[in-house]
């Protein structure tokens, strides 16, 4: 099978980019006539992705789109087509195969069914609820797959309790020990109170949303943007609608070259003066599955990520199953690492600390330097503004012969952002010649930064000639450095 | 209120039931919602004494979780000094509103004589049982008999 061609459809993708890109890919574009006709756009550009911003109403359509062909592929209810779809991460062809396979064990694991089925028949008219332990009349009730039955209030204050908690796509029968899920319709027809199926519907979305590996909701705050894209990559992402830019993988600042892993370690280190940080490095860790943040508020150390319900073990990270009943030393190895060799090499210790310090805060405050810049971009904007308005004034060129310079900032500021994360990727990176590479081309990006930004800052003619080559150096050296160490 | 009419039926059966186990259930008349109770293990170290237990269940019971605390001190790897205990079956992700308070304690007496070291709220008790069983035998016995409540005569 070969893949499909990722070229954008149209004029789609132009639309979404920033005015710096659209200016580089009509100018690469030019280029392109003369040369081939298609070529892989992620070869000339490591950060080229293909995405799409789109709305609520936009994504349900597309969910609901998989929703409909899997529950007519199958032959099954929408809901239950649903509860397939969460827990398979959307993936279609896996449900189906699975299905062909085994319907009987795809329906027991994902908990549409019950492993074991049992036929508990009610002759008697009235009949107590297990929950409530109120008899009413046999009508009143209903159950799951699983013939577990219980009264319509007592299923209606379960599904509240929990929506209330924030579960949604989760919640299962209320036997004890049965793990049958309460699929979409079933839930709905017990919640009568419109903010609660509201909440429920609301709920049930994001979970959707997250569990699909082409979504991720972008994260500027209070924007409703879900992005889409086929490529589940570490890329760059910029919303349509709050213009936030971030990672599509990680929903983080962008960050390339560095990877989502390495740039959450960095932060996490660079935030560990605040109390925060010293509070979340002490009390909480990552889920070693899903990589979400998880505080300990007490218990064993049999974790159960309430993102991603992996069990794992709180203190070596490691897939609770592997424990099993096995020895259970996971707290000793934390508790004394090379306690004796401290006293013996005591100063030997200190040495090694100062000296991870030193090196720690080479990359920081390179990090930390190139991020102020990027914070006073504005000004440096404002400063620009001022200056042609004054040569402007003075009769030399007109506004418009000037705008380039601020092509020129824009481009700046693009360069300036990937030098500011290669250091954390420099740091994380092993001694070598591959790092003794990367730092050379570092050093090499930096140094034509510092031209481009000195020479936008001096620029006294409307000759653009010079800046433009510039700029093109500028950039050549960013791509160079993404393609030889981007690696998503 | 949904959470008295299910306690009360509770409450009779496990007095009806007449468990060695857990005795002495007191509630106070006002509030049903609280109950305190003697766990009286069968397997040594622990069946030198009784242990006192407290029951708090919310206003929401049965559909969320009661919580369990030891009054009375206890050597046991999965129960720590405050007396909080890491009973699966009422974390808020397991629990189901049709598990009983009797299944409950009954979980709660299985933890208390077979302690579960690879669930340890106190590693370095957990440590200890998996290490030397014997010394950690003694220790439980010796601290058992200090500070635990004296065993119903029959």
């Amino acid at each position: 099978m070969e893949e499909p061609i990722n070229r954008s459809q149209g004029g789609e993708s132009d639309m979404e980019c920033s005015d710096n890109e659209c200016y580089e890919e009509y100018y690469y574009d030019l280029n392109d006539d003369s040369d081939i006709e298609q070529v892989d756009p992620s070869k000339k550009d490591p950060e080229h992705f293909e995405y799409k911003c789109l709305l609520e109403e936009q994504v349900e359509r597309l969910l609901n789109e998989t929703v409909e062909r899997l529950s007519n592929m199958l032959d099954i209810t929408p809901s239950l087509a649903k509860v397939l779809l969460h827990s398979h991460s959307w993936n279609n062809n896996e449900i189906v195969t699975k299905y062909r396979e085994n319907p009987t064990n795809l329906l027991v694991t994902s908990r549409i069914e019950p492993a074991v089925s049992s036929t508990i028949t009610h002759n008697a008219r009235y009949i107590h609820c297990p929950v409530c332990v109120t008899p009413q009349s046999l009508d009143k009730f209903y159950s799951l797959s699983c013939s577990h039955m219980f009264c319509k209030d007592c299923w209606t204050t379960h599904f509240e309790v929990q929506i209330t908690q924030g579960i949604s796509t989760t919640i299962s029968c209320m036997a004890r020990d049965c793990v049958v899920l309460a699929p979409e319709d079933f839930v709905l027809k017990h919640l009568t109170r419109p903010n609660m199926r509201e909440k429920y519907q609301q709920f049930t979305f994001q979970d959707y949303v997250k569990s699909h590996p082409e979504l991720r909701f972008c994260p500027g705050p209070n924007c409703s943007i879900v992005i889409h894209s086929k490529e589940m990559k570490a890329k760059r992402a910029t919303c349509s609608q709050c213009k936030s830019i971030f990672c599509f993988r990680c929903g983080m600042n962008y960050h390339a070259p560095t990877d989502c892993l390495v740039i959450k370690k960095w932060l996490t280190k660079c935030a560990d003066d605040s109390e925060t940080a010293n509070y979340i490095s002490a009390h909480t860790k990552d889920c070693p599955k899903c990589h979400i943040c998880i505080e300990k508020n007490g218990g064993c150390n049999h974790m159960q990520c309430y993102n991603c319900k992996h069990d794992f073990c709180w203190m070596c990270l490691g897939d609770w199953k592997s424990h099993g009943s096995e020895y259970y030393e996971c707290s000793r190895y934390r508790e004394n690492p090379n306690i004796a060799h401290e006293s013996v090499h005591a100063q030997n210790v200190l040495f090694q600390a100062r000296e991870a310090l030193k090196k720690y805060l080479h990359y920081y405050e390179r990090w930390e330097n190139h991020s102020k810049s990027l914070k006073l971009e504005e000004q440096t904007l404002e400063k620009l503004r001022s200056r042609i308005n004054q040569k402007v004034m003075s009769g030399l060129g007109t506004w418009i012969d000037w705008q380039y310079l601020f092509s020129a900032a824009g481009l700046l500021a693009k360069c300036r952002y990937t030098l500011q994360y290669t250091y954390p990727f420099a740091y994380y990176m092993d001694p070598g010649p591959r790092k003794e590479l990367f730092e050379y081309q570092q050093a090499q990006l930096e140094a034509e930064i510092e031209n481009l930004s000195w020479k936008i800052e001096r620029a006294e003619t409307t000759d653009r000639g010079d800046l433009e080559n510039q700029m093109d150096i500028a950039e050549k050296r960013r791509t160079t450095l993404l393609k030889d160490f981007l690696d998503v | 209120m949904a959470a008295t009419r299910r306690l009360q039926k509770e409450l009779g059966d496990i007095r009806n039931s007449g468990l060695k186990s857990f005795r002495d259930i007191q509630v106070d008349e006002t509030n049903i919602l609280t109950w305190q109770g003697l766990i009286v293990p069968e397997n040594p170290p622990y069946n030198k004494g009784a242990f006192k237990i407290e029951i708090n269940f919310p206003a929401e019971y049965p559909f969320k979780p009661p919580k369990i605390n030891f009054k009375t001190k206890i050597y046991h790897p999965n129960i720590d000094e405050k007396g909080q205990v890491c009973l699966p079956i009422i974390s808020a992700e397991n629990w189901k509103p049709a598990t009983k308070t009797d299944q409950v304690i009954q979980a709660l007496v299985a933890l208390v004589n077979e302690p579960e070291p690879e669930h340890p709220l106190r590693a370095d008790l957990a440590e200890e049982y998996l290490k030397d069983k014997k010394k950690f035998s003694k220790n439980a016995e010796e601290y058992t008999k200090k500070h635990s409540e004296k065993r119903p005569a029959d």
